[in-house]
């Protein structure tokens, strides 16, 4: 035990450099992780983590037996035949493996929270390609960043200190030598790092698409900015912008979730990678790539080991144990009322998802495999507690550059607390005995 | 830089400075007094030299120490005035992720992220204490917290 780096598992950035001092039973000292890393560690002895297996009877949850939940959400599952699973994107990638095989064997439709996220670029880079990086070479290399429609330094804390900030191999000066551009409708505390050269962009909100198209037709003739600038940016910064933009060596556009609201559309993040794609092919002597800001530290791992295992990066379905073809995603299942039980995997839905749509999943029963309290464990019906991965349990994990990082185990988890992956096992195997 | 503004700017380096620059920054500190600028007690520049005694007031050569201060409310743990430090960057190791803080830290480094909250380890060798010149008045780690958690002051 003692002193050791481990990969921090608290946002999906996956920082390797932690320092963790411990005696093998409690964490006693947490070095350089940020304060979202710092609750993730704290998770392990908070006040409001699950510790036994509850049942909900009359309204009110008891504590069980493991055996007595098992038996429970067996024939809960048994009984249902269109069966849903959602979350995924807080486990380790083995837990995922099995998840999917356990909508296999139940012939359920499963998706993460991927689909409502940064996997709907994923959907439409399969039309225009995508120029991906990691963020080894954003250290070393990269010369311009992008924060489009992202606050990075309070979503995910440490990645500017880790990008912008850090000195690399061939940017030694490291803060000097990179520029800063934010492109947001709200001034937020990302504006805070701005230096000399750096280009803070205050646009309308919803107007993106506007800045892209324009960007994008300068690209192809010159001189077509309009005189009056577009979407609230005047035209100085327009050309200030397409000035770094074809000019950087090695530029990064990280796409936030400002990009991705569901009212702008599936057509902004298609022009953007569009945009790029034109920048990367007129520009001789650097490139523009993209990185997608997600939350939830294992997000791009769920697309993965679906892409890898059967060939579709979100929403499976499957009947006779056999993947069928569907254009439904969670969204629309639970707004049709297509389901009549759910299984939840380490995420929060009840509070992540619109009322109209927590309602409806809640008034259905709900299986939740989490290790703390939240919205949604207040109106589960069966609660599985499980070990916290990264920390009393090792596993696999996607970074948001998709490298994959091997999580470590620091402590050992309570007695009678299994992983996820054993959790999701012991399922499939009471269903096959059953 | 208020300061800056009365006194002559000739650069003269009659009280030993190299710029009028260094002299405000000394002024400031208590570390010179207003008469060892000699330039200032000619007639012309009268009133500059009333200005400045009257901006400096009783608090004219105590020697003033300077303080860092990390707001704890405040910071979130980003780690940025670890990374910027050039005191830090010079002596951290690369690690693949860029230049990281060490443990046990280094007996240089004036910054860490302990429990998700910046503290001050300690000020020696900070640039505005060991440096020269106009490395003396670096202040990255004021400029670039996003926060604004971190404050350079002299009390």
């Amino acid at each position: 035990m003692g002193i050791q780096r481990v990969t921090c598992s608290g946002c999906s950035l996956l920082c390797d450099d932690i320092i963790v001092r411990s005696d093998g039973l409690y964490i006693d000292e947490i070095l350089g992780a940020c304060l979202k890393g710092k609750e993730r560690f704290d998770q392990v002895l908070a006040k409001n983590r699950i510790t036994t297996p509850l049942i909900k009877k009359n309204g009110e949850l008891e504590k069980v037996s493991f055996n007595e939940a098992l038996k429970k959400a067996v024939e809960l599952i048994k009984n249902s035949s269109k069966p849903l699973l959602y979350g995924f994107s807080t486990v380790s990638c083995e837990a995922q493996l099995k998840g999917i095989e356990l909508a296999k064997v139940i012939n359920g439709f499963i998706d993460s929270n991927s689909v409502i996220c940064q996997g709907r670029v994923l959907n439409k880079l399969k039309e225009t390609g995508i120029t991906l990086t990691t963020i080894t070479e954003i250290i070393n290399k990269a010369d311009l960043l992008i924060l489009w429609g992202a606050n990075a330094a309070e979503s995910i804390p440490r990645l500017l200190n880790k990008t912008l900030f850090s000195r690399g191999k061939f940017r030694m000066t490291g803060r000097e030598i990179k520029t800063l551009i934010v492109i947001d409708p709200v001034k937020t505390a990302s504006f805070g790092v701005m230096g000399v050269r750096d280009v803070a962009l205050q646009i309308e909100t919803g107007k993106d698409i506007d800045l892209i198209r324009v960007l994008k037709e300068e690209c192809c003739k010159a001189d077509s900015i309009p005189d009056k600038g577009v979407a609230g940016i005047d035209k100085d910064d327009l050309k200030r912008i397409l000035l770094h933009l074809t000019g950087a060596e090695n530029g990064v556009i990280f796409i936030g979730q400002g990009l991705l609201r569901p009212q702008s559309g599936e057509d902004v993040i298609k022009e953007l990678l569009e945009l790029v794609q034109l920048i990367n092919v007129k520009q001789q002597k650097g490139r523009i790539s993209i990185i997608m800001l997600g939350g939830h530290y294992n997000m791009a791992g769920f697309d993965h080991v679906a892409l890898s295992s059967f060939g579709r990066n979100h929403s499976l379905l499957f009947s006779n144990n056999q993947l069928v073809e569907t254009s439904e995603t969670i969204i629309s299942k639970i707004e049709k009322d297509d389901f009549d039980c759910s299984i939840i995997v380490g995420t929060d839905p009840i509070s992540h998802f619109p009322s109209r749509l927590s309602k409806k999943l809640a008034k259905k029963p709900i299986i939740l495999v989490d290790n703390k309290q939240s919205a949604t464990s207040y109106v589960a019906d069966i609660i599985f507690p499980s070990a916290i991965t990264g920390i009393e349990c090792g596993g696999l994990a996607y970074r948001i550059d998709h490298v994959p990082i091997e999580l470590k185990k620091i402590l050992n988890p309570p007695s009678n607390i299994l992983t996820d992956e054993e959790i999701l096992n012991k399922i499939i195997n009471a269903l096959r005995e059953a | 830089m208020e300061l800056y503004k009365f006194l002559p700017k000739t650069n003269c380096k009659k009280c030993g400075k190299p710029t009028c620059m260094a002299f405000a920054l000394d002024l400031l500190q208590g570390k010179v007094k207003i008469d060892d600028c000699t330039p200032l007690l000619e007639s012309k520049y009268k009133k500059d030299y009333d200005k400045l005694k009257e901006l400096l007031g009783a608090e004219e050569g105590k020697e003033k120490e300077l303080r860092i201060d990390v707001d704890t409310d405040l910071c979130d743990g980003c780690g940025i005035c670890v990374t910027v430090c050039p005191v830090n960057a010079r002596y951290c190791p690369p690690t693949l992720s860029g230049k990281a803080p060490d443990y046990p830290p280094e007996k240089h480094q004036l910054f860490q992220v302990k429990s998700g909250k910046c503290e001050l380890l300690n000020l020696q060798y900070c640039r505005r204490i060991e440096a020269e010149g106009r490395e003396r008045e670096c202040r990255v780690c004021e400029t670039y917290c996003p926060r604004d958690a971190v404050k350079i002051d002299y009390v």
